[in-house]
């Protein structure tokens, strides 16, 4: 059993991995962090980001004016937005049999596997998991596609180019892996390969019988995000469980099925939080009294985030808050080309919300609190800031929009808005980007900045309470969690702690997994099975022995009967030798029970032996049969007569044990 | 005593004799003790008065199946009949009643009724309550009832146990005391001190000086032999009886004085010293405890004059008391093992022990925990613990519940060393700060972990609000310490970082609101660079936590928003506490938090936006626009809150600021209501307009109120205003309503009372003592129909005071007796009953009275007075009387007498208890009646 690691985000893995000659990758995520590193994409042209002086080395050597733009005290590179892929070249993707997507963060590389690489298998997700994916790929080809830029920048690349630049430009890792954004015809084609499967329902029997027959997949509610799920592999004797962004918080989504993980061979753990010191609860918190502090004073808030996931927890706790702080005149933004799905789909998934939002179904209520929001004008959505929003806008107020990045989308906009003003402020809420390097190409900026990230995903001390409760015999996660972060070295709490230290991968890592299969599922057959005759060894064990033929099919065994020699030939012409069928010798019998010391010891004096002599040994007894100059040890498993060249003493004494021994 | 009470005992015994069981409750012969005892201690002879109590008792032995609880009530009621020496005869000489009653070996164990603890326990509270002089000493010596007290003392029932502990430390250190000898004894003690003799010698030595017979000497010889036995080492199931001799020694060590404290050290050295060379880790701490009271001079100082006791000391020093508890102390200091070792420090310093070296490495051992973990060095530590306690510690400090109980331990106690002198702290204070400073660090996640700190002590610790508390405890401790300002920006830094920290709990922000004031208040007036920098990072903070979504910690923060206000310095030049740039500039937030959709801190910000204008109030100052529109929005929320506290708070801003008002412009008139519906105009120039205008809406608003305790607030408004108005006539002095249960002064002669007015009724000045006037005042500003409206309230606590202030009206401007007729302008001051809830209720006591209302239905009627313009009264539709006629008829000293009990008065008397006993006599002669079974909801 082997495990390709493509990707080296812990929060975005993509792992392949080969399991009883199948081939599963476990989610394909996009880690977008690349973006950091090119110029913002603005919506109205932007005098001062147009009018970037370009960047040239100091000595004048290198001149890459066009391709790179010195803003803020940064070099940026002015291209369309690159995205890191999955590895590509580690192995075959063509092979991958199927694909398990575990939420809908973890599936934005899906049309780079799927497309283009000769891909044929099928792909695994939760409706909601597809819906709002869908959603999600929608929108970023569309912030990507708003705002075109005819060239694309390569020079810098070049490794030995790339050396000299000014960091952080200098230290990115995988420039060759980064490409452009697919179109929404790749997206379209790489979700016509999703199969939608529902928790606890073990998919994969149905759809590739003769493939998987050895392997059933499942996913399991992982609490996390509407629909998103963890994944068990299992053949009938190994169990492994795949864990992606799961999360014990009681926010929205289905609550974690955390017992179906136990006694798994193999835990592979990804995705757990990226802020183990930030407490959501807390952040949640913070990000209520900075957002009512802003509005007091007159200022607008800005929100960028994702359309989907923690936004809907943000507004169910402002819908709660904005009383209590008097913000109830103050209205809410929702900014995004998805805004409106976003909000009417989370309201329809009812089945994968959690008890109590599934409950209001039944009233009948909407599950979340954001339609009142919606009904009553608090909150009013826009898919751009294009067309309504600018003759309804009003201000103060507090927009939520993407991308959190703000390298793309209406966000761009709203910090050349409100940037230059200290009574405005900025919150972030994704964990996913380093506030201060989303923000550098803005500097300087006025605006006050608060950085509050949810992220509701696994902490350390939950994770090492669930490994205590789950029992995985290994446990394979990325190396970030094997130490403390690099930036909180001291904190050695903010780790993976277990008594067998787990298996730390990387990006391009190949692991051997430590998995011995031990067992094998055979089936027999009707008639050989009624040919058995079973004895009882012990209270509720009966062993029978049988003679079959083997014959293994696509990971299936099946014990069949040895086929009969056909009855002889009428005449007598005599077969070739080769012709006939193995000859068939009766199996010796099996013996099992024990041997009893006294009744041993009183048919051995029946048989004329008395001199014995009872050594007791510590697994049994040696008895010394002195005239006879032999031998009996007798174990818990074994008994070994020894005389020496006396045969007919040998048999004597063996068939007198064997008096006392059942055979099968 | 009752009379009718003493006519109903008898009853009552015989019905008790019988009724075992069924009592109302298994409180009423408790109540009934409580009773008797209470009749005892006024000096009633109960066997003389109430022959009816030693026949109940000789029935209820003679009964030869009485019930357990009669019996044990019994016991009691004998021990309290027995308590004075005088009575003790008469039941002696009653056929031997004393003898027969407390025969538990005999009799009682016989009977099987001795397995029972409520009569073991009935029958040791008997003796004990008994033991009050030496003829009972007698007895019980005589009777040999001390064996049956040592057996007791280690009884299965721990209530029993406890109590036989009682009673045998009573009998060591009160009979010892009882013989005014006593004085005698010492002076001879003294002179013995050095000598060796035996125990015996000395116990009957002590007896013949004490001038008690050999009794005294019997009783102490059997329980000091029991003690020394029980403490001689046993098998671990004895070690009951070794915790129960400690015990009674640390009762006995406590109380004990010279000559008895000799004996005793003498006799249980040697057995203490064997018990603290074996170590017995469960005895550890009571014997560490035993020692500390035996050889701590602080407990027999005397609290009056703060002095030793001289012969205590002479037989700690005496070194015929043993090995000193000095040696003793220090060989469990080092044997101790972790948890133990830290309680015992922390005794040591909690006991004041005497010995200084003691104190100091009980300094050390409570820091030692806190080194550990901070891995900060301190000097005083290293003396600490051996090499294997300091390993043991470590180990211990890994395991989550110990590490963290202990730190808590180490941080209570660790505020005691701010008492302890110089030369014994194991490091400055300063450093002492920084460890906990370090702590609190650690307990956000900030702190780096030190390389020799305990990296799993270390997590155990991250986000431990308990020790979080402890820790912001002993910084507040710490701050008024010398040495501890040093360390001030560092303590500001840390305490910002946890206010601004999203994850602390709401219960360690409220601690750190508290420390910081409390380190506020010791910064040096002159403003610093701290005071700046601390001003700017505390907005930013503030702001935010104003914002909480947490209900608790914006109450908080509120509360800290006025406590702040309130630490301003009173002589700082600025016009009000506002003046302060800091306070100035939490001002808003609190007008917002007037919004706030709780309750708690609604009310809150009304009492800190109070403390943030005390200043102005105090200095007369001009209110602002700010506190104009305030006004309003106060009596909004008067008016419309829905929660009772908000509405609370608003009598109280008001009553505080008529209060400051007032004793700061002694000259000026009382404020009149200028109309009541321009109350918040806010063209009001001046405090006092200001004031005045909007008295007369909250006087109003605050009586009308649904809640009890807004009402009494507005009362104690009233108060204020009364005060103000009759102070110019003399009669504050008298003033009680502030307190009504107090006992009222004697009313003031009235010939007194009238001739304090009697000057010339002229203005200004003279002006202010004109009665008439200043009710008349008082009447337009509705405090009187605040009063009557409260006197007729059905809630007792706003009658009471309503009466009580009322009573002071009366008697300054209304001269008693009734008869005599007030001053013309008192006279002429009427009110108006129509239109109140409480009219209809004074106009039928003033009919009653024969005093009718004007224009009403009664014309003619003797004793009516018309005054006032006829026409106005027409118009108005009459109803208006005098106000004094009103006070006379209102009989408010049988109100006062009757608003004075409490409302369960008649349930709690004796009368009720005896007849609710007797009750249950009925039940039983009448079988035919059926139990009524009331609903008590």
């Amino acid at each position: 059993m082997k495990l390709y690691c493509l990707s080296g985000h812990p929060t975005l893995p993509c792992n392949v991995l080969k399991f009883k000659s199948t081939t599963i990758m476990l989610d394909c995520g996009l880690d977008t962090t690349s973006v950091l590193n090119f110029l913002p994409l603005p919506l109205v042209h932007s005098p001062r980001l147009s009018k970037l002086p370009g960047w040239v080395s100091k000595d004048g050597s290198i001149n890459l004016e066009k391709e790179l733009k010195e803003c803020g005290g940064r070099v940026f590179v002015d291209s369309q937005p690159e995205l890191c892929l999955p590895e590509r070249e580690l192995m075959d993707l063509s092979t991958i049999d199927v694909i398990l997507i575990s939420n809908y963060h973890c599936m934005m590389a899906l049309p780079y596997i799927t497309e283009h690489s000769g891909f044929t298998g099928a792909v695994y997700a939760t409706e909601p998991t597809l819906q709002i994916g869908r959603l999600l790929m929608e929108e970023l080809v569309n912030h990507m596609e708003r705002v075109p830029k005819a060239q694309t920048a390569t020079c810098w690349k070049n490794k030995e180019i790339q050396r000299l630049l000014p960091g952080p430009l200098k230290d990115v890792a995988e420039v060759w892996a980064w490409k452009r954004c697919y179109t929404i015809q790749e997206v379209n084609s790489a979700l016509s390969k999703v199969q939608l499967v529902g928790y606890s329902q073990k998919v994969v029997r149905v759809l590739h019988q003769e493939l998987f027959g050895a392997v059933q997949v499942s996913p399991l509610s992982s609490g996390y995000s509407l629909g998103s799920s963890n994944w068990i592999i299992q053949s009938h004797y190994e169990k492994v469980s795949y864990m992606s962004g799961s999360s014990l918080l009681t926010t929205h989504p289905q609550p974690m099925d955390q017992s179906s993980l136990k006694n798994s061979d193999i835990l592979i753990l990804t995705g757990l939080t990226q802020m183990p010191t930030a407490n959501p609860d807390g952040m949640l918190g913070e990000f209520c009294s900075n957002l009512a502090m802003t509005i007091r004073a007159g200022g607008n808030v800005l929100v960028p985030c994702y359309s989907s996931g923690v936004i809907y927890d943000l507004l169910e706790c402002l819908y709660q808050f904005i009383d209590s702080a008097n913000l109830g005149s103050t209205p809410f933004y929702f900014i995004s080309p998805i805004a409106n799905s976003s909000l009417e789909f989370s309201q329809i998934f009812a089945e994968w919300l959690c008890h109590n939002k599934q409950s209001k179904v039944y009233l009948p209520e909407p599950p979340f609190p954001h339609a009142e929001l919606i009904q009553t004008n608090k909150l009013k959505h826009y898919p751009s800031i294009h067309g309504d929003f600018s003759s309804e806008f009003r201000q103060p107020c507090v927009v939520f929009t993407g991308h959190p990045s703000l390298r793309f989308g209406d966000v761009v906009h709203f910090m050349e808005l409100w940037g230059r003003s200290s009574l405005n402020t900025i919150i972030f809420t994704e964990p996913d980007f380093s506030y201060l390097d989303a923000l550098a190409p803005y500097q300087p900026l006025a605006m006050k900045c608060v950085y509050c990230p949810i992220d509701t995903r696994l902490n350390f001390h939950q994770v090492s309470k669930l490994l205590k409760e789950i029992q995985p015999l290994h446990v394979v996660c990325p190396e970030q969690y094997t130490q403390p972060p690099p930036a909180q070295s001291h904190r050695s709490d903010l780790m993976l702690e277990l008594p067998a230290p787990p298996l730390p991968y990387r990006r391009c890592s190949v692991l051997s997994l430590p998995f011995r299969r031990r067992y094998e599922r055979i089936h027999l057959l009707p008639e050989l099975a009624k040919s058995l005759v079973p004895s009882e060894v012990k209270p509720g064990v009966s062993v029978a022995t049988v003679s079959g033929m083997l014959q293994s099919k696509d990971n299936k065994h099946t014990l069949m009967s040895v086929p009969r020699p056909p009855p002889a030939a009428p005449t007598k012409k005599r077969k070739r030798v080769a012709e006939e069928p193995p000859e068939l010798l009766a199996p010796k019998p099996l013996l099992s029970g024990a041997v009893p010391l006294d009744g041993f010891l009183a048919t051995l004096h029946k048989h004329g032996v008395s001199e014995v002599k009872v050594e007791e040994t510590a697994d049994g007894h040696i008895l010394h049969l002195q005239a006879e100059d032999a031998l009996i040890q007798m174990e818990a498993h074994a008994t070994h007569i020894v005389c020496d060249n006396n045969e007919p003493m040998r048999t004597t004494l063996r068939d007198l044990v064997l008096r006392f021994l059942q055979k099968l | 005593m009752d009379g009718e009470c003493v006519k109903l005992l008898p009853q009552l015994c015989k019905v008790l004799a019988v009724s075992g069981k069924s009592l109302p409750d298994d409180t009423s012969l408790e109540k009934l003790l409580d009773w008797f005892s209470g009749l005892t201690n006024l000096g009633t002879g109960l066997v003389e008065a109430c022959p009816c109590l030693p026949a109940f008792i000789s029935t209820v032995i003679h009964n030869a199946s009485p019930d357990p609880t009669i019996l044990s009530f019994t016991f009691k009621l004998t021990g309290l009949l027995a308590a004075t020496e005088s009575s003790f005869k008469l039941l002696q000489e009653n056929s031997l009643l004393l003898g027969s009653v407390f025969d538990p070996p005999h009799r009682w164990q016989e009977a099987g009724f001795w397995d029972d603890p409520c009569v073991r326990i009935g029958w040791v509270q008997g003796i004990r309550a008994m033991l009050q002089h030496p003829p009972a000493l007698h007895f019980l010596v005589e009777s040999d009832f001390t064996k049956v007290l040592l057996r007791l003392q280690t009884d299965t029932s721990l209530f029993v146990a406890a109590a036989a502990n009682d009673v045998l430390a009573h009998i060591l250190v009160t009979q010892s005391q009882l013989s005014g000898k006593c004085v005698d004894m010492e002076r001879e003690e003294k002179s013995s001190i050095g000598k060796t003799v035996t125990m015996d010698a000395d116990v009957q030595r002590l007896a013949l000086t004490l001038g008690s017979s050999s009794d005294y000497a019997t009783v102490v010889m059997a329980i000091l032999e029991h003690v020394k036995a029980s403490l001689v080492s046993k098998e671990n199931k004895e070690r009951h009886q070794t915790l129960q001799g400690l015990r009674l020694l640390i009762v006995v060590f406590g109380q004990a004085r010279a000559p008895l404290l000799g004996i005793l050290l003498k006799a249980v050295s040697e057995p203490l010293e064997a018990l603290v060379a074996e170590g017995h880790s469960q005895l550890h701490l009571l014997l560490l405890d035993v020692l500390l009271t035996a050889y701590s001079c602080s407990s027999h100082d005397n609290p009056t004059t703060g002095q030793h006791n001289p012969t205590r000391d002479q037989v700690l020093n005496d070194p015929d008391s043993g090995q000193p508890a000095d040696s003793l102390i220090s060989h469990m200091l080092d044997t101790y093992k972790p948890p133990e070792l830290i309680h015992a420090g922390a005794a040591l310093l909690r006991r004041d022990h005497r010995d200084l070296s003691h104190k100091a490495k009980a300094a050390g051992l409570l820091l030692l925990p806190l080194e550990m973990i901070t891995g900060l060095t301190l000097p005083g530590t290293q003396s600490a613990g051996s090499a294997e306690q300091r390993c043991s510690l470590a180990e211990l400090m890994n395991s989550k519940t110990p590490c963290i109980s202990l730190l808590c331990v180490c941080l209570t106690h660790a505020t005691l060393l701010t008492c302890t002198p110089p030369d014994v702290l194991p490091c400055p204070i300063g450093s002492l700060v920084t460890v906990i400073l370090s702590l609190l660090r650690i307990c956000s996640g900030q702190a780096p972990i030190s390389p020799i700190g305990s990296s799993k002590a270390y997590r155990n610790l991250i986000g431990c609000g308990k020790v979080q508390r402890c820790s912001l405890e002993a910084l507040t401790a710490l701050a008024v310490s010398p040495g501890a300002a040093e360390r001030m920006s560092e303590v500001f830094s840390v305490l910002i970082e946890y206010l601004d920290n999203p994850d602390s709990e709401p219960t360690v922000l409220h601690k750190s609101y508290q420390t910081l004031l409390k380190w506020i208040s010791v910064l040096p007036v002159p403003s610093s660079s701290i005071r700046d920098t601390l001003g700017q990072d505390l907005l930013s903070v503030v702001r935010k936590r104003v914002c909480d979504v947490r209900w608790e910690v914006r109450d908080s923060t509120v509360e800290f928003l006025g406590d702040l206000a309130a630490l301003s310095p009173s002589n700082d030049s600025a016009q009000c506490a506002s003046e302060n740039p800091l306070v100035c500039s939490f001002t808003p937030h609190l007008v917002e938090a007037l919004q706030d959709p709780e309750s708690y801190v609604r009310a809150s910000a009304i009492k800190a936006l109070a403390q943030t204008f005390t200043l102005g109030w105090q200095q007369g100052a001009a209110p602002s626009q700010q506190q104009t529109a305030l006004v309003k929005q106060l009596l909004d929320i008067l008016s419309g809150d829905t929660e009772g506290f908000p509405r609370r708070a608003v009598i109280r801003y008001f009553s505080s600021w008529f209060s400051l008002w007032s004793q700061n412009a002694p000259g000026l008139p009382p404020p009149r209501s200028s109309s009541s519906s321009s109350s918040s105009s806010s063209s009001s120039s001046s405090s006092p307009l200001l004031l005045t205008s909007s008295v007369g809406s909250v006087l109003s608003l605050g009586s009308a109120d649904l809640d009890w305790e807004v009402k009494v607030h507005t009362l104690e408004l009233a108060r204020l205003l009364l005060h103000r108005a009759l102070s110019p006539l003399g009669a504050s002095a008298s003033l009680s309503g502030s307190d009504a249960a107090s006992p009222r002064q004697p009313a003031p002669h009235p010939y007194a009372v009238t001739g304090q007015w009697a000057g010339p009724g002229g203005q200004g000045e003279a002006g202010d003592a004109d009665p008439g006037g200043a009710l008349a005042g008082l009447v337009e500003q509705g405090v009187l129909a605040v009063l009557l409206s409260g006197l007729f309230d059905c809630d007792r606590p706003v009658a009471l005071k309503a009466c009580g202030l009322l009573m002071d009206l009366r008697d300054a401007v209304c001269p008693t007796p009734a008869g005599a007729a007030p001053s013309a302008a008192v006279a002429a001051v009427t009110c108006k009953l129509q239109g109140c809830s409480w009219g209809k209720e004074v106009e039928a006591l003033l009919e009653r009275a024969g005093v009718v209302a004007n224009g009403s239905k009664g014309e003619g009627s003797k004793g009516c007075d018309w005054t006032g313009d006829e026409e106005e009264e027409e118009e108005e539709g009459g109803g208006s009387v005098r106000v004094c006629d009103v006070l006379r008829s209102l009989d408010l000293d049988e109100r006062l007498s009757v608003l004075s009990q409490s409302s369960d008065h008649v349930q709690n008397s004796p009368l009720s208890l005896l007849q609710d006993i007797l009750s249950i006599g009925d039940r039983h002669a009448d079988p035919n009646s059926q139990e009524v079974i009331v609903d008590c909801y």
